[in-house]
């Protein structure tokens, strides 16, 4: 993981991010709201554009939060279809600080 | 919903994909060359695949697959869809329907023969192509073993300002001649709507499917996206621009949007020559490691369904998965390959499919259980209102009363709600059809006959039940008319016909009631031949003096068949008196014209519903009939003057200077003894079966109104000269007349009355 300071959560995806995925996954990063977080998409097999928008909807709150929003390990998948679908997530990457 | 259900709804899809299969390769057959209808066909094909995939019907999946591959060779112009091919193709679509009634209800398939039509559609599939068809598709379906999964370049290039990531592959890469240079740049917009995900449907596949026709530039537009507060999980923000480099055409590009074009909003345009978006300039598709995606190909809502049912066949074998992930890009390439070569047939079929989707409307399935109770009900409801009226009528002496007002509302409300109720049971006879067209190739392939089934009038809507008791005696017409009506190709060549013979079905509406006609235009009835089997079977004496038609109405008789070698077909002599029954069972008639060396027409005249009837209620000798409405023409109170004799007991009456036939209902049907007086009575100027008029006499008319028809043969038995009964406003019963069998009596043909008389007491 990631070098994070001790506030930030940590949220593993599932490995299947598909249409009822979306609902669950958006619940759970509401719950999450208010600290860092760091999100780990290694297990991610598959992933849906509608999931997609959620990250990246998190990924906006987040920064409205001024709360840092970070992908710690990614799949080949998750690179995959995002770079397929033309969503940058490499600001979001998780770099050394 | 558990599984079964939406099996059953599988099924039921498959019958209408199947009837969608049929249909289009008959027009294909005729001819029709409309690439909308080749795709028709293989998204009918696709879809009975993909379902059945889903349920792991492994025959069906295997054989559509074969199927669909063979249609995909059609659909990208490779092969020519000739008779023969069609024939195939036919035969092929019969076997899936085969196979799917076989998953439905068990029991076995001729596997012989699926297993002959799939050599022969393989044999279809890899013939070879055409001189200028599409070559790379070629290549790839005729040596997938050497095809290569997905060599494509990655884009490990930070996008640039405009938000732009380019996602460049290409499955020609292996290949450096396949990539021209003048190759068209597609600018499209994608705006999924929270439906397309919804329905199952994903864009992030629809968008792998995208960039595998070229090479893909793409960017997100996020702009819509609100806060993790504001959004809704399931709905959709995200919408894309993508530019594209492809040389396969528009076509391909909306074939990857084929399932999911209603449930976005998608804007394709071509860059004029020259105009390139820089994102996808200096990309070097040949160097670095093969952008795989085939880790993305897990889904079961891959929209074109391939891959998946691949494996499945393929059993984990991954060359038959990368050979499906060849024929799923090559699906959406060869589509392109027609439209290149006419780029103006594309406004036109784009047109086509929008107006199809618009048609299609929205349906729901019922259970024909609840229609039926529904219909019942309001059948009890008409009898109730009726009820209702007489017994206000009888009791209220002022009829300026608001309850008559009422009344009459509620009179018209009825009959709006049962027009309505009778709509919905309101079917075309297509399918039914469609079945004929089966049975005519399978009876023309066993008995070596060449025939043409020409069906037209297939949108005719009557009511389902009559549909439904429809197949067998059409079935069994058909298979007489080509095993017995039309003659072996050698024999209609040596008689100067066409040696393919032609049977032509009909269906038109006619004065309230469907028209059925089968034609062919083969020998027509030996009357010789006819009338000696008849001697000899007992049926008739041999000094008989019978007119043609007479002739050719005995092979309505039980036990008649003049087939000389009894063919498992027909031939059982069954069939023909076994029709006639079933039609009068429907409250139908059926006649024969036959001209020798021209063929035979049989035309079956049914009612449109078997529920209600408009009718007029008159009296004869104190008796209430109905007579259907349909078949009176007019009415008329005779004066002395135009009653004339003819003969010792015909009487005619003369209207406007033509002679028509006097018809006395009530010496036919036996309610008395002596002929009534004109004069005293109304007469009825009917049209009956046979074309001609008759003015039927009876004594009153009292009145015209719908009835609910009670059938008389499930509550009582077939009275001759009477078609049903009805329960009238005062609750007594009354009898439907049946104009035709009291016409016919009165020619000579006597109903058999006895019974007649015993309904009536």
């Amino acid at each position: 993981m990631a070098p994070k300071k001790a506030a930030s959560k940590t949220l593993n995806l599932a490995p299947v991010l598909d249409l009822n995925e979306a609902s669950v996954l958006h619940r759970k990063l509401t719950e999450m709201r208010g600290s860092n977080i760091v999100i780990d998409a290694s297990a991610v097999e598959r992933v849906g554009a509608l999931c997609v928008q959620v990250l990246m909807a998190g990924a906006k709150s987040w920064e409205e939060d001024k709360h840092a929003f970070t992908l710690s390990k990614v799949s080949d998948a998750f690179t995959k279809t995002t770079q397929l679908i033309g969503v940058n997530v490499d600001h979001l990457m998780a770099k050394e600080i | 919903m558990d599984m079964n259900e939406i099996k059953e709804i599988f099924f039921q899809e498959c019958e209408e994909q199947l009837a969608e299969l049929e249909s289009g390769l008959l027009r294909l057959n005729d001819g029709d060359r409309d690439p909308e209808t080749v795709n028709a066909v293989f998204r009918a094909v696709h879809s009975i695949k993909g379902g059945a995939g889903a349920f792991g019907l492994d025959d069906l999946v295997s054989f559509a697959h074969v199927f669909e591959t063979t249609l995909d060779c059609v659909r990208s112009n490779k092969l020519e869809p000739t008779q023969d091919v069609l024939k195939v193709m036919l035969k092929s679509a019969d076997v899936l329907a085969d196979l799917t009634n076989c998953a439905r209800d068990g029991g076995s398939v001729d596997e012989a023969r699926s297993k002959q039509l799939i050599r022969e559609l393989e044999a279809l599939a890899h013939g070879t192509p055409l001189p200028g068809a599409a070559e790379a598709p070629a290549k790839t379906v005729a040596k997938p073993a050497a095809a290569k999964p997905a060599t494509a370049a990655p884009a490990p290039v930070a996008p640039n300002d405009e938000g732009f990531m380019p996602v460049a592959f290409s499955f020609d890469d292996f290949d450096p001649d396949a990539v021209p240079v003048e190759v068209p740049t597609f600018e499209i917009s994608f705006k999924p709507n929270a439906d397309l995900y919804r329905k199952g449907n994903e864009a992030t596949l629809l968008l792998r499917d995208l960039s595998r026709l070229g090479e893909m530039s793409i960017h997100c537009d996020m702009d819509s996206l609100p806060s993790l507060d504001g959004l809704n999980p399931e709905d959709a923000y995200f919408s894309w621009k993508i530019s594209l480099r492809t040389d396969k055409g528009e076509d391909a590009i909306r074939g990857v949007f084929e399932f999911a074009e209603w449930d976005c909003e998608l804007a394709i345009a071509e860059l004029a020559e020259g105009e390139q978006p820089e994102a996808v300039e200096g990309e070097a598709p040949m160097q670095a490691v093969p952008f795989d995606l085939s880790i993305l190909d897990e889904e079961p809502e891959h929209p074109l369904g391939v891959v998946e049912e691949e494996e499945q066949i393929a059993a984990g074998e991954r060359e038959a998965a990368v050979t499906a992930l060849e024929t799923a890009s090559n699906v959406l390439n060869l589509a392109s390959a027609a439209a290149k070569a006419a780029d103006a047939k594309q406004a036109p079929a784009n047109a086509a499919s929008a107006q199809q989707a618009a048609a299609a409307g929205q349906t729901i399935r019922v259970d024909l259980d609840r229609v039926d109770r529904l219909i019942n009900l309001v059948g009890e409801l008409v009898i109730n209102q009726a009820m209702l009226s007489q017994s206000v009528i009888e009791n209220d002496a002022n009829g300026t009363s608001s309850i008559n007002m009422g009344l009459e509302e509620l009179q018209q409300l009825t009959r709006e709600i049962q027009d309505s109720v009778m709509a919905i049971r309101a079917q075309p006879v297509k399918p039914v059809f469609q079945r004929m067209a089966r049975t005519v190739r399978e009876i023309a392939d066993i008995t070596g006959k060449s025939v043409r089934l020409i069906t037209e009038g297939e949108n005719t809507e009557v009511d389902k039940t009559v549909i439904d008791k429809l197949a067998e005696p059409l079935t069994h017409m058909i298979r007489n008319a080509v095993d017995h009506g039309l003659e072996m190709p050698e024999k209609r060549i040596a008689l100067g016909k066409n040696p393919e013979g032609t049977v032509r079905l009909t269906a038109k509406h006619r004065s309230g009631r469907i028209i059925i006609e089968l034609a062919d235009d083969g020998a027509g009835i030996n009357r010789e031949r006819v009338r000696q089997k008849a001697i000899d079977n007992d049926l008739i004496a041999a000094d008989a003096n019978l007119s043609d038609e007479e002739i050719d109405n005995l092979i309505f008789h039980a036990g008649f068949s003049t087939a000389e070698k009894v063919s498992d077909l027909s031939g059982r002599g069954v069939g023909m008196d076994v029709v006639k029954r079933s039609i009068q069972a429907l409250g139908g008639r059926i006649n024969i014209s036959s001209k020798p060396g021209q063929g035979s027409v049989f035309t079956m005249s049914l009612p449109l519903t078997l529920a209600v009837l408009d009718g007029m209620v008159v009296t004869v000798a104190s008796q209430t009939l109905v007579v259907p409405l349909t078949a009176i023409v007019e009415t008329l109170q005779p004066d002395a003057a135009s009653i004339h004799s003819f003969g010792a007991t015909q009487r005619l009456i003369s209207i406007r200077n033509s002679f028509c036939p006097l018809v006395d209902v009530g010496r036919i049907l036996n309610f008395r003894a002596t002929q009534a007086n004109p004069v005293e009575g109304v007469a009825l100027l009917v049209e009956s079966e046979g074309g001609g008029q008759r003015a039927l006499m009876v004594d009153a008319i009292q009145g015209q109104r719908q009835v609910v028809i009670k059938s008389l043969e499930a509550n009582y038995t077939h009275v001759p000269g009477i078609a049903a009964a009805t329960i009238l406003g005062d609750g007594r019963v009354a009898l439907i007349l049946d104009v035709d069998a009291v016409v016919a009596a009165s020619r000579g043909q006597p109903l058999r009355l006895e019974s007649a008389l015993s309904a009536v007491g």
